[in-house]
């Protein structure tokens, strides 16, 4: 059933002239290859050799020139690049091998460009503003050099990091580094001047319980016209601790990425060892992800709804969300042993047993649950005083989302669709999916009211996983020997998080993981905040900020 | 000096610094149990004061003599424009005591040093802060003696002694349109004391704060001194619209009785608007900075009304 449904999606984007060939019966598998094949041939003119990946996802060498000529192609019909990364010795390769992923709006289809690069290249930033990050971060990962790249800085390795050291290189050691003290060089933020300009520098530390961030706004007044963010205070080494572990050892690695996507985060990592390792996760676990992962969604956004009513000073209309929250979290206790429901999951399933009694208590907290959550609303609804604050107050423009990669409810909430449980449905969205939430104004009220209509969605999604779901195993019951015989290979798994799009690719080698990149959400929509500011006035910000719930853990990995 | 007047200054003085940190502690427990929270204790003001007392002050490097008087200054003045506002009784005072433009004035010297020292620190916040607050004063002074001016204008006199004695002894408010400037009152006790929707006391979003952002780089005995003023400040301004809108209590004659009556029902009447302050920040979200000039004008439109409907009666 999903292999047609793959079929048809596959061939929805630019109206090919394959769809007329859909009607005759030809195995799947070559069709979408040959799909493949011919959108490239269509592209850049030449015949590449196509690679199909365990996850659907397509693989294509490309060699220098063909890259280069494919690049403006690419802009031109709209792809987006949705990741960037820097692999060493793939395949027994001598150089490195830089992986360019893109994907087309309405299709459901990922496309892995791979360029081999020595330790200098050309960026490719100018046509893919969202490049830029990932440019800056592999060159402090792997010390490759993009030449023609209009912003060199350096990004998640501050000036206190010594000059040469790059931690993702193979050659370099876990050990002792000598920090620079009082480095020379300054990070160069963007200099404003003029009459009456100035810049209020804020951060990295705040007053509040948050993490570190420096925020370095230039005004005239007090409206904002330039806002720049550096982030990636507390590196932690996410990626270079998972190289050498065994498949069962990452887990946890997975699960501390960021602490409100743990569900997320390991669903991703444990879908793309299961491709691998050709592991059939049985169906009553994927309804257990699933109820998992939308309860994740909920705490989240109800965390967001607070914040934002928050941050306008009006307590008084937080305590309903921030109670609802505080009572999902205790379902969530009930259900896992984890607030945050850590642990719960695992390669091939999940870890425990959740009972029937515990579901159907859930089911029925969920009704008294929404009826809150819903007088909750529309007491925010009617406070004019509110929607004053939220309405017209950092608007995130349409043009900005595809070329910056902007995913999840905040792009929905300007007119975006995309949502990785309809585009590249995994594990039980491949038979069940939510109501879908969008709104078109793009402003902290869209933001708000996307997400209070996913939470409610999400209810109702659990609802119906918790009235379908069958009995049996949770876990495959040759999870132990298809880890322990893991074959090599590479895979690229998505979810969709509650802040939006998260990416894991993990390539196996020898029975290890020789490299394990992601790419959460966040890591793109920082940079929304930048855009969603201007014109906006400071008091404003925290505000807009908290509306775009952007995760610090998430993207300093 | 007389005799009365010496007494009142001891007692009047006495008795607000007295009070005062308890009607911030009856605001925020009043906005707590809107939230469905307990709430501090009431004494909890008087706790965090001694805890500041205790503490070292800390002067950054770059700060001159304005941060070091400011929290002296301040709560000066405030003790002197409390001698203004009788609330134990009305004592037979000396000329200028009680004169509302001396009483405007003594507000924006308060004001006009709290915003030096948020500039003089040189951190990011306190500068925000004080433009913040230099732009609104722009707009809230005209207002506050717009406001006065009614005030004066219907009872005619310049002098809040002479006011409270003409209230002073009725009940309900002597001419009806003292409860239009009853609600330019309010708006200037909510303003002058940077509640919502003005500003949040409770904030910790340095970005959006007017008020605390200036007193960010405070510490220690200094930030016990500032808090403290601004408590005086607060009950101040409540005390003139109590004594406006409910005058009854307030002793003329120096009697123990007297006394003792006039504080009880100024305690009672003063929880009461606190509850009423408390209740009032609760029902509504902060305004967008740049809207609340629109706010102050509610407050300029009651007084202005007051002064046509006088004139034109």
């Amino acid at each position: 059933m999903n292999s047609t449904k793959n079929i048809t999606g596959s061939l929805s984007p630019a109206g090919l002239k394959l769809r007329d060939n859909c009607q005759i019966s030809v195995n799947p598998a070559v069709l979408e290859t040959q799909y493949a094949t011919d959108l490239m041939i269509d592209i850049s003119g030449t015949k590449p050799q196509i690679r199909r990946g365990k996850n659907g996802e397509f693989y294509i060498p490309l060699a220098e020139e063909e890259f280069l000529k494919i690049v403006p192609e690419l802009s031109e019909k709209g792809f987006v690049l949705i990741s960037l990364f820097c692999v060493q010795d793939f395949e027994e390769s001598p150089c490195f091998t830089l992986f360019y992923i893109f994907r087309l709006n309405g299709s459901t289809d990922v496309f892995a460009f791979m360029r081999y690069v020595k330790t200098e290249t050309t960026s490719i930033a100018t046509l893919f503003p969202s490049a830029c990050w990932y440019e800056r971060e592999i060159r402090d990962g792997f010390g490759i050099e993009f030449t023609d790249a209009f912003d060199k800085r350096r990004l998640f390795l501050h000036e206190v990091y010594p000059e040469g050291f790059h931690p993702l290189l193979k050659s370099f050691k876990n050990g002792k580094i000598q920090a620079v003290e009082n480095p020379e060089e300054a990070y160069p933020f963007k200099q404003v001047g003029g009459e009456g300009v100035y810049q209020i520098p804020v951060g990295p530390v705040h007053a509040g319980i948050i993490e570190p961030g420096h925020f370095r706004f230039s005004v005239i007044g007090e409206p904002i016209f330039n806002l720049e963010i550096r982030l990636f205070y507390k590196h932690r080494g996410i990626e270079k601790l998972a190289e050498g572990k065994k498949t069962s050892a990452c887990v946890p690695i997975a699960e501390a990425i960021s602490g409100d996507e743990t569900v997320a985060n390991t669903v991703a990592f444990c879908t793309a060892v299961e491709k691998i390792a050709g592991i059939e996760v049985p169906e009553r676990a994927n309804y257990l992800r699933g109820i998992l992962l939308e309860l994740e969604r909920i705490y989240s956004h109800m965390g967001d709804l607070s914040g934002m009513i928050t941050d306008i000073g009006f307590p008084r209309m937080t305590t309903p969300f921030l109670i609802l929250r505080e009572n999902i979290f205790r379902q969530n206790e009930l259900l896992t042993g984890s607030r945050f429901m850590r642990g719960a999951i695992d390669l091939g399933g999940v870890k425990k047993e959740i009972s029937g009694e515990a579901l159907s208590k859930l089911n029925l907290y969920l009704k008294t649950f929404v009826l809150q959550f819903e007088s909750a609303i529309e007491a925010v609804h009617a406070s004019s005083s509110l929607i004053d604050r939220f309405s017209t107050t950092g608007v995130l423009k349409k043009k900005l989302i595809a070329p910056l990669n902007i995913t999840g409810p905040i792009a929905r909430a300007a007119g975006a669709t995309y949502d990785v449980r309809f585009d590249h449905p995994y594990g039980i969205y491949e038979d069940i999916t939510p109501e879908r939430a969008i709104k078109t104004a793009g402003d902290v009220l869209s933001r708000f009211e996307v997400k209070a209509a996913e939470v409610i969605n999400s209810t109702s999604l659990i609802k119906k996983l918790i009235a379908s779901i069958p009995e049996g195993a949770i876990i495959s019951e040759t999870i132990e020997f298809a880890i322990s015989n893991i074959p090599d290979g590479y895979v690229l798994s998505m979810v969709e998080a509650a802040r939006g799009q998260n990416l894991h690719w993990i390539y196996i080698r020898r029975g290890v993981i020789d490299r394990y990149k992601v790419r959460t959400a966040s890591f793109c929509n920082w940079q929304a905040v930048e855009h969603a500011v201007l014109g906006n006035i400071v008091p404003d910000f925290p505000l807009i900020n908290k509306s775009l719930n952007l995760s610090y853990a998430g993207t300093d990995l | 000096m007389n005799a009365s007047f010496l007494l009142f200054t001891l007692l009047n003085t006495g008795f607000i610094l007295l009070v005062s940190p308890l009607f911030m502690s009856l605001i925020k427990k009043v906005k707590a149990s809107t939230q469905g929270r307990k709430g501090p204790n009431l004494l909890q003001s008087y706790f965090d004061l001694r805890k500041l007392m205790k503490k070292e002050v800390i002067y950054s490097p770059n700060s001159s003599g304005i941060m070091r008087i400011t929290p002296y200054l301040n709560l000066a003045v405030l003790i002197l424009a409390s001698l203004f506002v009788p609330i134990v009784f009305i004592p037979e005072a000396p000329a200028g005591i009680g004169n509302i433009i001396v009483f405007l004035y003594l507000l924006a010297i308060e004001r006009f040093f709290t915003a030096l020292c948020g500039l003089d620190a040189g951190s990011t916040f306190g500068g925000m802060g004080s433009s913040r607050l230099m732009s609104l004063s722009a707009v809230i002074e005209p207002t506050m003696v717009i406001a006065f001016a009614a005030l004066a204008y219907v009872l005619k006199t310049v002098n809040f002694h002479e006011m409270f004695a003409i209230t002073a002894g009725s009940t309900i408010p002597k001419s009806p349109t003292l409860t239009l400037i009853s609600i330019s009152l309010f708006i200037i006790i909510i303003v002058e004391t940077g509640r919502i929707p003005v500003d949040n006391p409770a904030t910790h979003l340095e970005l959006t704060m007017i008020n605390e952002a200036m007193i960010l780089e405070q510490s220690g005995k200094n930030l016990a001194l500032i808090e403290l003023a601004h408590a005086v400040k607060q009950t101040i301004l409540m005390a003139v619209l109590i004594n406006i809108l409910a005058p009854w209590g307030l002793a003329t004659k120096v009697t123990f009785a007297g006394l003792a009556v006039s504080c009880l029902y100024f305690l009672v009447k003063a929880s009461l608007l606190a509850g009423v302050i408390g209740l009032f920040e609760s029902s509504i979200a902060k305004m967008r900075l740049f809207r609340l000039p629109s706010f102050y004008m509610m407050a300029f439109f009651f007084s202005a009304l007051t002064i046509l409907m006088e004139v034109f009666a």
